[in-house]
């Protein structure tokens, strides 16, 4: 069992208890110990990148140093703009000393430890897509999924910017492929794997917005898929939640079931509807569990 | 030393609407960009084909085009590895923008875009009083570094997920130049052109797809510029977009509660009355538990150290664009990543099912 730092984010604490739940069930099966940070704030999300980009340095960089203080050399995320968010202040602090020095004084005027041994950010995806945590998923994932056949959905900010994301090819991911076989599912492709789903903008620009989240919804149910995985809560949420407004804009009625990566691979391994909870899903994930026991 | 190199070229002729993908197979030198190939193709296959050229050194920004569905400047892509791999990758006009003929786009819309940010020195700024030179120091100048790279190719409009779904969006090449007058300290009209980069159409519809930073053959990272922008008008106190607003209420809910206030995010974006305008959508959302109750409020441990990061911070003048600016020399130093952990290239390519050409999906569906 390897412990890591887990930051669940802020979805998984609040509109996506699902996640959580899912992946802490799940943890141990793929050999994951998780310290759940408790001192942690929002990573703020790109928003506060943008609006306050200083204090959004130095609230990520409390977050690595209370990950950092538990003596583990791995920050697990479970969501992609945690991730990237983490990531990319990590690579900044850990690319400028002077940089470090002063974010570090800060961090301690306020009584906070400095960011002192280094940790490293890893999305979920990453560490059960190769090495051992593939090899214990694989045995896992025994329940499988009897060839559902499952669109795989990125999203954006798992695979760019690669210079800090960098896990894998940004234009031909393999890692949730390999998943789903893994778990005995058939991976479906579509253009839109890879692209946007809206959720930045979703308040502010919704037209536009839906105009991006249309396209893997509508490519994944015609190439036939029983269902999305992703592995972002936001992706997931403008998948799950604002499908239906869909209705409104284009007349169709998709109703494809979106789930977590963590319920995915849940599903394979077994785990119970009070860990899975999908429930708290907008779109109904029943057609894919009847499928299942059939 | 040469290599054969085969290449499938879409063919487009935009007064018949005829399409095809034609196939070639050349000999090349091994040293060969997609250009050359081109050239190659053009001199002893094809002359009809249409594609755009001019310096051949990644300087001009003519030869933007798409391989495999990615904007590429032909002229800085080798073509060795793809040879060897024996991958014959396809090669097509770049999205977003109207095509011509084969791989040779109407760039009128992308220049009414760099047009409309001004793309020039305003003047207003203070002369020096002794009638000296005005010196810019390299810190300032390292400000808008970047987006002075930019060459005008096109590959970040090209990727650009917002404004394949809102084509006004005045987009990510423009935006970057726009920075590159908002960050120089010889121009008068900041705020002016902040206002309006602040309008419908601007900063605040990018949809953090990071396409074009992905895409930028010179490292120009217009996502960073678009947040360079955003983070400098909050600064000036141009914060009335709903944007804007969403932003704000990010770092409102760091410092109150550590984690965001889900529930009272719309109304906080688009204000009380369209929030109830939504109150049907929110109650569906609601039986889900996807809108937490705010009260009591679910608070971070330890949130007063988030509180006074903040207020410590917000005196050591790094706000603004300075924040972002701050994180550029270490994070400059990191370059693209394209792991395939304990695969090979081959298992990838070969996987059943793998798609190889993420974004030509009109052409495809016509093959």
């Amino acid at each position: 069992m390897r412990k890591v730092a887990y930051y669940k984010g802020c979805l998984a604490s609040l509109s996506a208890k699902e996640l959580d739940s899912a992946t802490q069930a799940l943890a141990p099966k793929v050999g994951l110990e998780l310290i759940e940070l408790e001192s942690v704030t929002c990573c703020g999300a790109g928003d506060i990148h943008e609006a306050e980009p200083d204090y959004y340095l130095h609230l990520n960089a409390r977050i690595l140093s209370y990950a950092a203080a538990e003596g583990v050399d791995t920050l697990l995320t479970v969501c992609n703009v945690c991730t990237l968010n983490l990531r990319q202040a990590n690579f900044m602090l850990l690319g400028d000393t002077e940089l470090r020095a002063r974010v570090n004084e800060n961090l301690v005027a306020v009584g906070v430890p400095a960011y002192e041994k280094d940790v490293d950010v890893r999305h979920l995806l990453w560490e059960i897509a190769e090495g051992e945590g593939y090899e214990l998923l694989k045995v896992a994932a025994h329940k499988g999924l009897k060839g559902l056949k499952i669109a795989p959905f990125y999203g954006c900010q798992i695979l760019r910017p690669s210079k800090i994301q960098g896990f894998e090819d940004p234009d031909r991911p393999w890692s949730l492929e390999r998943i789903i076989e893994a778990c005995g599912g058939e991976p479906v492709d579509y253009p839109a794997k890879i692209k946007c789903c809206g959720f930045p903008i979703i308040q502010a620009r919704e037209e536009t917005a839906l105009g991006e989240l249309i396209q893997p919804i509508e490519q994944a149910y015609e190439a036939g898929a029983d269902a999305i995985v992703t592995p972002c809560p936001l992706c997931h949420l403008s998948l799950d939640a604002w499908q239906s407004k869909l209705k409104k804009t284009t007349g169709r009625d998709f109703k494809m079931p979106i789930l977590h990566l963590s319920q995915l691979v849940g599903v394979a391994a077994g785990l119970a509807e009070s860990e899975l909870k999908f429930k708290r899903h907008v779109v109904s994930v029943k057609p894919v569990l009847e499928k299942l026991e059939a | 030393m040469t290599m054969q190199v085969g290449l499938k070229v879409w063919r487009f002729n935009s007064r018949t609407g005829e399409r095809e993908l034609q196939e070639f197979e050349i000999a090349a030198p091994e040293e060969a960009t997609l250009l050359d190939c081109l050239d190659i193709v053009k001199d002893q296959h094809d002359g009809t084909l249409a594609y755009r050229k001019s310096c051949r050194m990644m300087i001009c920004g003519s030869c933007g085009m798409r391989m495999d569905g990615a904007a590429v400047l032909a002229c800085k892509m080798r073509m060795y590895d793809i040879a060897q791999a024996g991958h014959v990758p396809v090669i097509s006009a770049m999205g977003n923008l109207p095509i011509v003929k084969d791989l040779v786009v109407d760039m009128d819309p992308f220049w009414e875009k760099f047009n409309s940010v001004n793309p020039y020195l305003q003047p207003g700024y203070e002369e020096p009083p002794d009638g000296k030179e005005n010196l810019i120091t390299q810190e300032r100048m390292n400000v808008i570094h970047k987006e002075a790279l930019c060459i005008n190719c096109g590959c970040c409009v090209s990727e650009c997920n917002a404004m394949e779904a809102d084509p006004l969006f005045t987009g990510p090449q423009a935006l970057a130049k726009a920075m590159r007058f908002v960050g120089d300290p010889r121009d008068g009209q900041k705020l002016a052109r902040l206002e309006k980069l602040n309008g419908e159409h601007g900063i605040w519809e990018c949809t953090r797809c990071y396409f074009c930073t992905e895409r930028c053959p010179k490292g120009v990272d217009p996502r960073d510029a678009i947040a360079k922008l955003g983070a400098e008008s909050m600064k000036e106190g141009i914060d009335r977009d709903m944007g804007a607003k969403h932003a704000k209420w990010f770092v409102t809910s760091a410092r109150t509660t550590g984690w965001l206030r889900e529930t009272e995010l719309v109304p906080k974006t688009q204000g009380v009355v369209a929030a109830i305008k939504q109150t049907r959508f929110a109650l569906d959302l609601a039986l889900k538990g996807k809108v937490p109750p705010p009260f009591p409020p679910h608070v971070a441990k330890d949130v007063k150290e988030s509180r006074r990061l903040y207020d410590l911070v917000r005196d050591q003048g790094r706000d603004g664009y300075a924040g972002i600016v701050q994180g550029e020399r270490a994070l400059g130093r990191l370059s693209h990543g394209h792991g395939v952990g304990d695969q090979t290239l081959e298992e990838i390519y070969d996987r059943p099912g793998a798609y190889h050409r993420p974004f030509i999906a009109d052409e495809e569906a016509d093959a």
